[in-house]
């Protein structure tokens, strides 16, 4: 049962089908890191991307190219609207944390419902056909989808790192996540720099979200359950660690995938949950640090968190 | 002032009552008039793009029968309610239905309103038809709630012996939803399967928030089946089968209902090809079927969501009608008791677009089976199992 061939080809596909949820998981950690807020408004822009998309390709019968750019204009255009109108409003009457994120929530349900009045409950896709051909390569079965996907995710990765390691705007980011008020007083302008995260967040989102609608058929509340994984990936990966919960998105993949060999197949979806909790339970660092790292960072200029983003601030 | 507004109410008041005691009478001698019954469906909120379809196949019924001469020269008259799909709105519904416009009997539909209904209709006596949905325990409602509609595990008892037995396959695997519509029906595939003399060779979970199924599937080609049986959703078969087309599984697929619909071909091009999914309703082979989806895309220009659940809606008025004539024939008063008891006596009803109905006394129906297979592009008609 356990053949090499097996393992080769559920690595494969893990890492091909990761390449969505490690952008959906970066896009949620970064919003979490630098705004602090639980953004589950993620979904209502997946959820806009992606029909943006489908009505782009399959309803009007358009070129993919076009469809994926009014992903990304579908999904900036709601993340704006959001920080704009939302989050800027609630941050100025300084609503407790608990409002803010039950606004996401109400957020990702109304475009959710107002999704399924327009479009209808059935699923749907950006590409008439589900199919992809496929190349053996060594016995694994790699489709037409997998290599680009994998590509466009790990460009976006490697866009991602370059633009907060070097960019001037991405230092700031890093600066605002460790401490919005020090970063003020140093005259960085917050307001633009939560802007320009949620208009980060949008960006990978809507990559992902087209990678994702070219492959699966998607629903209005599919955006709602693919965010829960991601925000699965950020819990376990620790919050604040954009990377952490990236490379947890692709380990929660492999495992999950993998799991069947191993377990009753009844139990796969269950084990995220146990990871969830057993991460929530004996490891609550992952929940705690942004907290616990602002107040270290009021003492000492160096937070625990990320080695790499947290000697920014110095740089600025 | 005081005294004059006060006349002004009772007068007022007075006008209304009598306006209103004119307007019953009118109801009422219109009552006599028609034979009327209720149809409470979804018209808002996520389910009503099929409910509008269905209450649409309804009302064509409807225009059909009247258009024949309606019953014993009566009109039959249908009052049209919302449930969204929700059991609270869709007791009120039947209240309305029950104490307002005083029907015997009323169509309903979406098992969960349908269970919420059934102590309503009970407790008053009132026959609830429920056409469409189809879970098991529909059968169990009560005295007042039957079924037009065959129960879950009519389709997969007949895919199940089909493939054993006329296809001739010997070992299956099963791979199924981890939820309420897989758990059950994989159930009834690996029983049904092993009593024809087949052993089930893999037999598989997933995830319904699953997007990705390798470690199953790899599961599934390692145990070499003759035949994969599929109880998914119409959002996740598709998928299911393209990766296991991309994985190199070949053998050919079975499925239900849910993926009977044009759309899997044009999601899977040549991967749909063989698969064979199950209708409770006939196709468009059939031609009063092919007359009514023509007549859908000349009137409203598309084909109805969810065809086989509008063919029982537009057959459901049939029911209706056979059965307030045979209670007029006897002159018995128009009750949901007497409703009951005639529907029953009958029991068995042709229908123009579903065929041969027979309602048994323990609430469930016999219906044929109809076997479906994707060949050169098309769901063409495999098989009709009895």
């Amino acid at each position: 049962m356990l053949s090499a061939d097996i393992i080769a080809q559920i690595l494969w596909t893990s890492l091909a089908t990761s390449s969505y949820a490690v952008l959906f998981a970066l896009a949620f950690a970064l919003v979490l890191k630098v705004n602090r807020v639980f953004n589950f408004a993620q979904a209502a822009m997946m959820t806009v991307s992606f029909y943006a998309a489908h009505a782009t390709v399959a309803l009007a019968g358009l070129p993919s190219w076009l469809g994926f750019l009014a992903a990304l204009a579908g999904s900036l255009a709601i993340a704006l609207l959001i920080e704009v109108l939302g989050f800027r409003t609630l941050r100025r009457r300084r609503a407790a944390q608990m409002f803010v994120f039950i606004f996401t929530l109400i957020i990702s349900e109304l475009v959710a419902y107002i999704a399924m009045l327009v479009f209808g409950t059935w699923p749907a896709t950006i590409f008439p056909s589900l199919f992809w051909p496929v190349t053996l390569v060594g016995g694994i079965a790699v489709s037409a989808w997998d290599l680009p996907a994998v590509g466009a995710m790990l460009l976006a990765v490697a866009a991602l790192f370059g633009f907060l390691r070097f960019a001037r705007m991405g230092q700031f980011m890093v600066a605002v996540s460790d401490n919005p008020d020090l970063a003020e007083l140093y005259g960085i302008a917050k307001e633009r720099v939560f802007l320009f995260a949620m208009v980060i967040s949008a960006l990978l989102v809507a990559l992902a979200m087209f990678l994702y609608g070219t492959r699966a058929q998607v629903q209005p509340t599919t955006s709602i359950e693919l965010m829960l994984f991601a925000i699965a990936a950020t819990i376990i990966g620790g919050i604040g660690n954009l990377w952490g919960a990236a490379i947890t998105a692709l380990l929660l993949g492999v495992v999950q995938n993998a799991s069947v060999l191993f377990i009753p197949s009844e139990w796969q979806g269950f084990l995220l949950y146990v990871f969830l909790f057993l991460a929530i339970v004996f490891f609550p660092n992952g929940i705690r640090l942004p907290q616990r790292s602002r107040r270290l960072t009021r003492k000492t200029p160096t937070p625990t968190l990320d080695a790499s983003p947290t000697s920014d601030p110095q740089k600025v | 002032m005081k005294l004059m507004s006060r006349s002004i109410h009772r007068r007022a008041a007075l006008a209304g009552f009598s306006l209103l005691a004119l307007g019953l009478a009118a109801g009422a001698a219109q009552a006599q008039e028609t034979f009327k019954f209720g149809l409470a469906m979804p018209l808002s909120g996520g389910q009503a793009l099929y409910g509008q379809d269905q209450v649409k196949a309804a009302e064509w019924g409807v225009a059909a029968i009247n258009a024949a001469g309606g019953v014993n020269g009566k009109k039959l008259e249908m009052v049209v309610l919302d449930t969204r799909a929700d059991p609270q709105v869709g007791i009120q519904s039947a209240n309305r239905l029950i104490s307002v416009d005083k029907t015997p009997a009323f169509i309903s539909a979406w098992s969960a309103v349908v269970k919420a209904i059934a102590p309503v209709a009970n407790d008053n006596k009132v026959v609830q038809l429920s056409v469409g949905a189809n879970s098991a325990e529909i059968a169990k409602l009560g005295d007042y709630t039957y079924t037009t509609f065959p129960l879950a595990d009519i389709d997969i008892t007949a895919v199940a012996n089909y493939s054993a037995t006329t296809l001739g396959k010997k070992k299956a695997a099963v791979l199924y939803i981890n939820n309420e519509t897989g758990v059950v029906a994989a159930q009834i595939y690996r029983d049904v399967f092993t009593k024809a003399g087949g052993q089930v060779v893999a037999y598989e979970a997933y995830d319904p928030k699953a997007s990705d199924w390798t470690g199953s599937l790899l599961k599934v080609r390692a145990a070499n089946p003759d035949i994969i049986h599929i109880q998914g959703l119409v959002s996740d078969t598709p998928q299911v089968i393209a990766q296991m087309r991309q994985l190199g599984l070949q053998q050919p697929v079975s499925s239900y209902s849910a993926v009977y619909n044009p759309k899997l071909i044009e999601q899977l091009g040549k991967a749909a090809e063989g698969v064979i999914a199950t209708s409770l309703a006939p196709g468009l082979e059939s031609k009063p079927v092919a007359d009514y989806v023509e007549r859908w895309r000349k009137e409203v220009g598309r084909e109805p969501n969810g065809l086989p659940y509008t063919q029982y809606l537009y057959d459901a008025p049939y029911i209706m009608a056979a059965v307030f004539k045979s209670l007029d024939d006897k002159k018995l008063p128009i009750t949901g008791e007497n409703f009951r008891k005639e529907m029953l006596a009958i029991k068995s009803f042709d229908l123009p677009l579903t065929g041969k109905l027979v309602i048994n006394e323990n609430h469930t129906v016999n219906k044929p089976v109809y076997l479906m297979q994707v060949k050169d592009g098309k769901w063409t008609q495999l098989a009709v199992v009895n």
